[in-house]
């Protein structure tokens, strides 16, 4: 209790000196904005063999910030691979308060990770605000031809490495083969003409929606722009971006969806919430549009209905030219803040890359590999999923994430992007509204930010 | 700020007084109103069915939770595998939250009210230059919301480097303004003047003469300031959301809250629902019966508030 | 007394809220001072701090987001605070009137809420809500009504002042009670010998006695609407597009921060706030003062 005292006493004394020190106004903490200082080991050469050879066999204590669920396993088999390094999972919270706790501790300094979960969507964030490590030193870059090329481009910001790719979602669709069927519907809708046309016997002959468009699923309804060829937006990792999502081609496909949700056709209730599961168990939903870590997902998610799903390709706008979009997927990023950059770069590396745990992360964790050689191995491709009738659904995705496009690029404020998604383009299709409209308003609130935080902006 | 309304009034704040035993008689002979009797009732369903709600839910597995009725049991009784799930989950970080818990609020409602039962009482019983404007500072400063100052709290923190302790948690509510103000209250009727004066013949000195004389004139009141910065730092969500990263650090509303979360993260979602519901069940109880226990305090120390005030 | 005990008293005195003081100016004055000296800087992503003055003050009373939620709040100090401080005053009275059975069990029962933690009443009230599947949802199907869905954006606002009427009804009918049980007996025992009805009794006697409590609750009240975040914080999960970054002012300052990453604007929107706090609670002060003349 002393002890304790005495930090308390410690603590105050500390913030009354950063409270007079702030009001005596010299202070610079208003601009802890060392942003582009070199990393503690930024030497601009390669790390060698030697180097790496010595950090992973030094006792070292590694944090690593993720809300992947039991990827303490991978962890595990990392620290036998390596006994002297220390790895300790923390989970602060998923999606954007994971983010924003990743940016207060980085700006702070301390108490942040060493390895951090990013999805692909906010990697441009992070590095915008200077807070990823470059990991081509650490010999990163000659990790490229082990990955799917669309994947890695995702991790790549003017030729740096930021992350180490951990899954991916290439888009399908998950469908209910036994509603189908009663709907009479016996193929999986090739085109977004038969899709409609399949919604409709689905809406008029069972109790269900042949999908539900989460109105708040940015990702989702940016994966749809992305199989369509849509380019919302660019980014040229320094100030300038470019922002379009109200294009002719977004509102083509959003007219599409419009007609779907104007006509009930498809539901629109908020996704991953206790009604939304339930929609799933109980036939709400006679299929779901949606990622390649799904299918594994939804064997869990919805048990009751096992052995009555099936998954097929996306419907197509065009047949001639089949295509794909992502949605979701993450990374293993390092951070500048690591006093151990080495050892943090293996363990990125190695939970991903090395063939064990990355398997494991595709029996396990539902993720949709994105190394060429867990996608190839026979032990995924082939595994055959009795919640999908027998169907190999591994091999269906394989071949799926061939067609997505690779030039997709994110804004460098994805937070503040989706945040103002639902605002805007969520909140038109909750309204059941016009969504063009939504789109032009997400575009004028989207151009606002930028330019108010300084970006040049390419319409 | 609000003197002129706050002013303390010269009657003890609540005493069992002979009248409050003649009325217990007067209303016994009283006519009952089956109509009354009846509304308050109903009015007590719409606050006691949500927890039984909570209760029964607490009691299902994650498919009879949605499928069968709210307020009656599922098919299954399960409370007591969602108990073992709440203690599995994350290798029982459960219980370390709830133990977190019971520290911060624990640590937060002795030092708040150490330090409000110590300025209560010097502004009740002594006379010093700049009281007025002090005092006057303290009540306005009731009027600001703690969670209003959360996020410059949290700037001056994470500048000072102290985020992500639980000295981050605990040392923000220390403050209890309004403690201050009822031990201001309470401490003007139960501390006596011509019993201090009596010590100061004795030749007890000042501090001697809190120590041994008023401090237990002073506990019930106490007991109310204690009460109440420790369900007001138990229940506390934001400055904790924002202050700490950790998970181990984390106190049981933060917690649950992120384990409700986990069921929206995507490809890494898990349904969490029954065992997020079991673990906030089990996370009433504590205050439930703090509050059951300790009924004759909080009704007492309102009071001095509410009638005083 | 000579001036050398009195001083010595000073000392005393002192040292005594010397303490609280302490913990007081760092953890109250210093974030306020720290806050309101960010709050005349912007930092953007591009381009990095300046000063700007009252640039971000300026910004805030234009920016519609930080005034429909403060428009929110009014209306939750409009609608719900009455709605909620006229509950727990019905109830008081009924309870002190000593008419209905079991009075001690009511009291315990509707004080209830209030041991539950502000984010355990959110999420179950999350799951009550539930359009299709929750408790709500199961019972307007049993009534055979079409399902009301609680969470959209029409009818969130009214759900939420629903949880926190739910919650503090009891506390507020606690500290009525307390001070209805401390008007001396003597003053309505002769009005009711006089044959004052129930109604009459408490509007003219009991109801004038304890307008302190009441202004108490009031007070109350009035910071506690400013306080909301745990409910749209904890809401936005599971209604995502009905709660928009600024639905209350306090949960706009955090998503500024922490969404937005504009520190020093979400400075400006704290430090605002709590001036917007302190001018209500003096109007109401003032408004009550004066009724009390009239009275």
């Amino acid at each position: 209790m002393r002890q304790g005292a005495r930090k308390a006493a410690v603590a105050i004394t500390s913030i009354a000196a950063v409270a007079a020190l702030t009001l005596a106004g010299c202070t610079s903490s208003t601009d802890p904005d060392d942003n582009n200082s070199p990393g503690p080991d930024d030497t601009g050469g390669q790390i060698t063999d030697a180097q790496r050879e010595e950090a992973l066999n030094t006792p070292t204590e590694l944090t690593f910030w993720t809300w992947v669920p039991d990827v303490q396993d991978q962890v595990d088999m990392f620290e036998k691979q390596y006994p002297e390094i220390h790895v300790t999972v923390e989970n602060v919270g998923q999606g954007l308060d994971h983010y924003s706790k990743v940016r207060t501790a980085s700006k702070a300094g301390t108490g942040g990770p060493d390895v951090v979960q990013l999805e692909y969507q906010f990697i441009s964030s992070f590095a915008q605000t200077g807070e990823l490590l470059d990991l081509t030193p650490y010999g990163a870059a000659d990790l490229a031809d082990q990955y799917v090329p669309w994947v890695w481009k995702q991790v790549l910001s003017n030729d740096q490495v930021l992350a180490i790719p951990q899954d991916s979602g290439p888009m399908g669709n998950l469908y209910r083969e036994d509603i189908m069927n009663a709907a009479g519907v016996t193929e999986p809708p090739a085109t977004w003409a038969d899709y409609k046309t399949a919604a409709e016997k689905v809406r008029a002959n069972t109790s269900s929606y042949i999908s539900n468009m989460a109105p708040s699923q940015g990702a989702g309804w940016l994966g749809l722009l992305w199989q369509a060829g849509v380019k919302p937006f660019g980014y040229d990792g320094g100030q300038n971006v470019t922002i379009d999502v109200n294009s002719p081609e977004a509102k083509k496909v959003m007219a599409y969806w419009q007609d779907m949700i104007q006509n009930d056709l498809v539901s629109i209730d908020p996704d991953f919430n206790d009604e939304w599961y339930q929609g799933l168990n109980q036939g709400k939903y006679a299929g779901w549009l949606t990622a390649a870590w799904a299918p594994v997902f939804l064997s869990g998610a919805a048990k009751d209905t096992s052995g009555l799903w099936r998954a097929a390709p996306l419907p197509q706008w065009d047949t001639s030219k089949p295509a794909s979009g992502n949605q979701g997927g993450s990374a293993d990023a390092v951070l500048k803040t690591t006093k151990n950059p080495i050892a943090a770069y293996e363990l990125a590396k190695w939970i991903n890359n090395a063939h064990d745990p990355a398997l494991l992360f595709t029996t396990q964790q539902n993720f949709f590999p994105t190394a060429i050689a867990v996608l190839e191995d026979p032990v995924f491709v082939d595994q055959e999923s009795d919640f999908y009738g027998g169907q190999q659904v591994n091999k269906l995705f394989a071949e799926i994430s061939t067609t997505v496009d690779t030039d997709w690029q994110w804004l460098p404020f994805m937070e503040f992007a989706y945040s103002s998604f639902n605002e805007t383009f969520g909140a038109a299709v909750a309204a059941k509204g016009d969504l063009a409209a939504g789109l032009d308003a997400w575009q004028d609130a989207l151009v606002d930010y930028a330019k108010q935080q300084g970006f040049t902006v390419n319409g | 700020m609000v003197t002129a309304q706050l002013n303390p009034v010269t009657a003890p704040p609540s005493k069992p007084s002979k009248s409050d035993k003649r009325r217990k008689a007067v209303n016994r002979g009283k006519r009952r109103s089956n109509l009354l009797t009846l509304v308050m009732w109903l009015s007590v369903l719409y606050f006691i069915l949500p927890l039984i709600w909570l209760f029964m839910s607490a009691t299902k597995d994650n498919s009879d939770l949605f499928t069968t009725f709210g307020l009656w049991f599922g098919h299954d009784f399960n409370l007591f595998a969602n108990i073992r799930d709440v203690f599995a989950y994350q290798d029982g970080i459960y219980a370390r939250w709830a133990l977190n818990t019971g520290i911060y609020a624990g640590v937060a409602a002795l030092g708040a009210t150490t330090l409000a039962t110590m300025a209560g009482y010097a502004f009740a019983k002594y006379k010093f230059p700049g009281d007025k404007l002090l005092f006057a500072i303290t009540l306005g400063a009731i009027m600001i919301p703690l969670t209003a100052l959360a996020i410059p709290t949290y700037l001056l923190f994470s500048s000072a480097h102290l985020t992500n302790t639980p000295w981050a948690v605990i040392l923000p509510s220390l403050v209890s303004p309004f403690g201050v103000f009822l031990m201001r209250v309470y401490a003007a009727d139960a501390v006596p003047d011509s019993l201090m004066q009596a010590a100061r013949v004795d030749g007890a000195g000042e501090y001697r003469i809190f120590w041994t004389v008023s401090l237990r004139l002073l506990a019930p009141g106490m007991v109310t300031v204690m009460l109440f910065t420790f369900v007001a730092t138990w229940n506390n969500y934001f400055l904790p959301l924002i202050m700490l990263n950790s998970g181990k650090l984390l106190p049981l509303t933060v917690g649950l809250a992120q384990q409700q979360a986990t069921s929206t993260a995507g490809g890494g979602a898990q349904a969490l629902f029954s065992t997020v519901i079991a673990g906030a069940f089990l996370s009433i109880i504590p205050l439930v019966i703090v509050f059951l226990y300790l009924q004759r305090f909080w009704q007492t120390g309102l009071a001095t508030g509410g009638v005083k005030g | 007394m000579t001036s050398a005990i009195q001083r010595k008293q000073h000392l005393v005195a002192y040292g005594f809220i010397l303490p609280f003081f302490a913990v007081f100016a760092t953890m109250f004055i210093a974030p306020l001072a720290y806050s309101g000296y960010l709050s005349f800087f912007a930092h953007k992503l591009v381009g990095g701090a300046k000063f700007v003055g009252f640039e971000n003050y300026v910004r805030a009373f234009q920016d519609p987001a930080f005034l429909f939620g403060l428009g929110r709040t009014a209306l939750i100090l409009l609608v719900q605070v009455p709605i909620m401080l006229g509950l727990a005053l019905f109830f008081a009275l009924a309870l002190d009137s000593g008419r209905a059975r079991g009075s001690k069990a009511v009291r315990l029962l509707i004080f209830l809420p209030f041991a539950v933690p502000g984010v355990v009443a959110v999420l179950m009230w999350g799951y009550l809500y539930g359009r299709d599947f929750g408790l709500t949802g199961q019972i307007t199907r049993a009534l055979g009504l079409p399902p009301t869905d609680f969470l959209s954006d029409q009818l969130i606002l009214f759900s939420i002042m629903n949880i926190v009427t739910w919650a503090f009804v009891g506390y507020n009918m606690i500290i009525l009670y307390a001070a209805l049980k401390s008007i001396p007996s003597e003053l309505h025992e002769a009005a009711e010998i006089d044959g004052a009805s129930q109604w009459r009794l408490a509007w003219s006697v009991k109801i004038p006695m304890i307008r302190p409590a009441i202004f108490l609750t009031i007070i109350f009240s009035v910071i506690g609407s400013f306080q909301i975040f745990n409910e749209p914080k904890l809401l936005v999960e599971i209604a995502p597009t009905a709660i928009p970054q600024g639905f209350t002012p306090n949960f706009y300052a955090f998503n500024v921060a922490f969404v937005n990453q504009d520190i020093n604007y979400a400075a400006a929107i704290a430090f605002l706030l709590g001036f917007v706090i302190m001018i209500v609670s003096y109007v109401v002060q003032l408004s009550m003062q004066k009724r009390e003349v009239r009275w």
